[in-house]
């Protein structure tokens, strides 16, 4: 048997999406940790200082894209790493609308969250 | 011609002790995974007591900054976060065929900077949580 220790299908777009976020989520986390904790200190936040960045639309929607992006490349990894783990039929599609639901609520919880600070939209 | 091993099932978790270089980079990204999108819905859980008022959520964040354990539980998160990062990076590189011939070196040079990131950052992370 050749190597091929891979969660993924050859040639699947599973595999080229978890890729395309995958090098977007290395910049935007890594710029995340360091805003977060480098420049600014986590015991200094408060509602008004994160206010102060989400009213900016630039702010705001990187942060919009780097949820959605972080929630797909996140659940996906689950979904295929379960797959990898011999998951299959009836139950491989349950996971499927289990994960895709926990994802919208997620997303949807964010994107609230991220209105609530910014006052609405910011644009 | 390309040469091929078997090495048998990585999900074997049994044989650890035979497990390469590229088995272990498998398995602690799976591990940093799963950490990590737990946390994303923890993350979201705390940051929505912006959704009740100003106050809860200011309140919520500094509480738990003020507590050892959380601090400790975020020097975890970073490591594990630089870990799947750079981990990420070479698996991106590998996969696009560059430097798979020294895909052992790249996995212990990830685990090496990891450590040296995580332990400078230490003080930051730690800062004003001993009064």
């Amino acid at each position: 048997m050749a190597e091929h220790y891979s969660s993924f299908k050859r040639g699947g777009r599973r595999w080229l999406w978890q890729r395309i976020t995958a090098a977007f989520l290395v910049v935007v986390l890594a710029f995340h940790f360091f805003l977060l904790h480098f420049v600014h200190h986590a015991d200094e936040v408060t509602f008004a200082m994160s206010q102060g960045r989400m009213q900016e639309l630039t702010y705001f929607s990187l942060m919009v894209l780097f949820l959605v992006t972080a929630t797909f490349h996140g659940v996906n990894g689950v979904y295929n790493a379960l797959i990898n783990q011999g998951l299959s039929g009836t139950r491989r599609k349950a996971t499927k609308v289990v994960l895709g639901v926990a994802s919208i609520v997620l997303i949807v919880q964010g994107v609230r969250t991220a209105i609530a600070w910014a006052g609405g939209i910011p644009i | 011609m390309s040469q091929s091993y078997n090495r048998g099932l990585v999900e074997d978790f049994g044989r650890w002790r035979e497990f390469s270089a590229g088995m272990w980079a498998w398995v602690f990204h799976k591990f940093t995974g799963w950490v990590l999108v737990g946390y994303l819905f923890t993350h979201i859980a705390v940051l929505s007591t912006a959704l009740q008022s100003p106050e809860a959520y200011t309140t919520t964040i500094q509480s738990l900054e003020s507590l050892l354990i959380v601090r400790l539980l975020e020097v975890g998160l970073l490591a594990v976060s630089v870990f799947h990062i750079l981990n990420g990076l070479r698996l991106l590189f590998v996969d696009l065929g560059v430097g798979i011939s020294g895909q052992d070196q790249s996995f212990y040079a990830s685990l090496i900077l990891t450590g040296a990131i995580v332990i400078a950052s230490v003080p930051t992370f730690l800062a004003g949580v001993f009064g």
